[in-house]
């Protein structure tokens, strides 16, 4: 400026200095005067255009600088700066300055949309995460599938099931399944219109081609006007293994059976006698007193049965009355030696007692473990073939009484040593052979070890012959003394040892 | 000379009751308390009519039953079961299989027993008479058996 304004003095005094020496009048002089101002006057336009230019880049080039700054890199500042002498009246670096603020804007709504967006994709991938470990670590097998029947989803359980008969090929087809009964009930709920559920037991083998039982519980899913694709999952399938159920029906069965079978018996004795005395078929009297000893045992036997069935029910019940008192435990054995005898003689088993001579004293209910030695006496003699002999002894092991009932008969193998003292169990190949209820070794079990705190074993080997052992701890260490402790005896009882 | 009837049971009490009442009606009665007993007592003597439990040691009724029809000679012998079981036998089965006349469920009337003992060895009065025996479910006979004809006899589970 101060450059133009110099030249501009200097023409106007060159002008000047023109004028006074040509005067007036001279034309040449005037002409030079016009000139030398229209040269002026177009040089300070041109100049101002310049530096309006100038100024002009000068501005765009800080807006770029700060579009990177504020755009590209991390935004610090809210608004744009005003720069000095900034042409703010030039149009369209206005609207410039206004398109990119709107842009910015925009883009920290974008930004700040996208941040909220990952926030929400994280937290249903971490729900989904949470669905998935949940629903692959079920047990039971779960299946998904779609309208046309093809399968969409199986949990690792159900993959096996599926694996074993169709291998890893994708879409397996509900129809395919080979369990005809779940692939039909899967078929109708795809058909089916509204939404609903359908239970069935169904058998399915498992991938060692072991037939599981299970119960499926089969949903339609309700079918939303919005979701209208066919590809979506339909049809969900639960299956439930019921095999534990199934056996302990079967199992329940068998005993009923065994029960009823074990009842009816000595109810037959009882209706076939009294038949026979009733229609006057037995004149001698003696065959009448016979009949009626008979009859009366039978009576006592199916007693025996009911109160076997009835304590088991109320030990496991935990509503026993117990009734513990010291006693000597071989005077328990050797009633309950009497009370299997006859059975034994009938069958033609040697029955032989070999007690000990130290008094046992033993805390227990009298009646319950007389039960248990019964049972056992009864479970040897039904085992063992006529001609064989079962021996009852009893012993004094460390702090323990201790007896055991040894036969000569079928023998146990190892598994059926594990599981003879379950309830109902019956050892398979010699169900032919005795009848029983499945609950005499049980129950003595119970009785030794529940009621009593004592242990129970049985050693066997096939076709030799068993030996139940029982434990029970002893009542004090006067063991040696024929008599009972003062403090634990019981009057009366306080038996003669063996 | 009196018709002799095989009585099979491990029940002593059982044995004693039928034995009484057949004895008393005029049968010869041999009696054995398991199934190997009573195969032997058939071998060694021979019997007109078999009635056997069905659980027994050593030779359970069924095996008996097998044994039986395994000899062609025996293919006819009448054979009766006596049974406590409830739901594990099947008359039908066993008719069909073995040609066992009847299955007779404990508890049982000898007066019953009687009657279908005599109706089998040709005794009793004739069929479709009153007073036949109402527990027993007969079997009904396999080929060239004698057909049974106590089509009026309940089913097992009645009695």
């Amino acid at each position: 400026m101060s450059l133009l304004g110099l030249s501009a003095l200097s023409v106007l005094c060159a002008s000047l200095a023109v004028w006074k020496g040509f005067g007036p009048e001279s034309s040449w002089g005037w002409g030079l005067a016009v000139g030398g101002a229209v040269a002026l006057a177009a040089s300070w336009v041109l100049t101002r255009l310049v530096c309006q230019e100038q100024t002009t880049l000068r501005y765009l080039e800080a807006l770029v600088e700060r579009v990177e700054k504020d755009f590209l890199l991390p935004s610090v500042h809210r608004e744009l700066p005003t720069l000095s002498g900034s042409p703010g009246s030039l149009p369209a670096v206005e609207k410039l300055t206004k398109a990119f603020t709107q842009l910015r804007a925009r883009l920290e709504e974008l930004e700040h949309h996208r941040a909220s967006l990952e926030v929400r994709i994280r937290r249903v991938q971490s729900e989904w995460q949470q669905i998935y470990t949940i629903l692959t670590g079920i047990p039971e097998p779960l299946l998904a599938i779609n309208e046309y029947g093809e399968l969409l989803w199986a949990n690792p359980p159900a993959e096996a099931l599926l694996e074993s008969e169709t291998g890893r090929d994708r879409p397996v087809r509900a129809q395919r399944i080979k369990c005809p009964k779940l692939a039909s009930l899967l078929q109708n709920m795809c058909e089916r219109k509204t939404a609903g559920s359908r239970s069935e037991e169904v058998e399915w083998a498992d991938p060692k081609g072991t037939v599981r039982f299970y119960r499926a519980l089969v949903t339609r899913l309700v079918p939303s006007t919005e979701q209208a694709d066919p590809g979506a999952v339909s049809v969900v399938a639960l299956l439930r293994d019921i095999g534990d159920q199934k056996a302990l029906q079967k199992r329940h069965a068998e005993f009923v059976s065994s029960v009823s079978h074990e009842m009816k018996t000595p109810l037959a004795g009882i209706k076939a006698y009294v038949e026979l005395l009733a229609d006057g078929d037995v004149e001698d009297p003696e065959t009448q007193q016979e009949f009626f000893q008979t009859i009366a045992a039978q009576v006592e036997r199916l007693q025996r049965l009911v109160e076997n069935l009835l304590n088991l029910a109320r030990i496991e019940a935990g509503v026993v009355q117990v009734r513990k008192q010291a006693h000597s435990l071989n005077e328990i054995l050797e009633e309950a030696f009497r009370v299997v005898q006859p059975a034994a003689e009938a069958k033609q088993i040697r029955l032989e007692a070999d007690l000990s001579q130290l008094y046992l004293n033993v805390y227990v209910d009298r009646d319950l473990l007389l039960q248990a030695a019964i049972n056992l006496l009864s479970n040897a003699v039904k085992y063992t073939p006529a001609g064989g002999r079962v021996t009852l002894r009893s012993r004094l092991e460390d702090q323990y009484a201790q007896f055991e009932v040894e036969d000569t008969g079928v023998g146990l193998s190892q598994e059926d040593c594990q599981r003879v003292f379950e309830k109902f169990y019956r050892v398979h190949k010699d169900a032919h052979m005795a009848s029983g209820t499945g609950l005499g070794l049980p129950l003595a079990k119970h009785i030794v070890e529940d009621v009593h705190g004592g242990s129970i074993a049985v050693e066997s080997q096939l076709g030799v012959g068993s030996t139940f052992r029982v434990r029970l701890p002893l009542l004090s260490r006067s063991w040696d003394s024929r008599a009972p402790t003062p403090e634990t005896a019981e009057p009366a009882s306080a038996g003669t040892p063996a | 000379m009196p018709k002799r009837v095989l009585l099979c049971d491990d029940e002593i009490a059982i044995l004693r009751a039928a034995e009484f009442k057949l004895k008393k009606a005029g049968y010869e009665v041999q009696m054995a308390s398991d199934g190997q007993a009573g195969w032997e007592l058939i071998q060694r003597s021979g019997v007109d009519m078999v009635i056997t439990d069905c659980q027994m040691p050593r030779m359970s009724g069924l095996q008996l039953v097998e044994r039986i029809r395994s000899e062609p000679a025996l293919q006819q012998l009448p054979i009766v079961m006596l049974t406590a079981k409830g739901f594990e036998l099947r008359p039908e089965e066993l008719a069909a299989k073995w040609n066992v006349l009847a299955v007779l469920p404990k508890p049982f009337s000898p007066r019953e027993l009687l009657q279908l003992v005599d109706r089998v060895l040709g005794n009793g009065p004739p069929p479709g008479l009153p007073g036949m025996p109402t527990s027993a479910c007969l079997a009904g006979s396999a080929d060239g058996g004698p057909k049974p004809d106590l089509n009026s006899f309940s089913p097992l589970e009645t009695s």
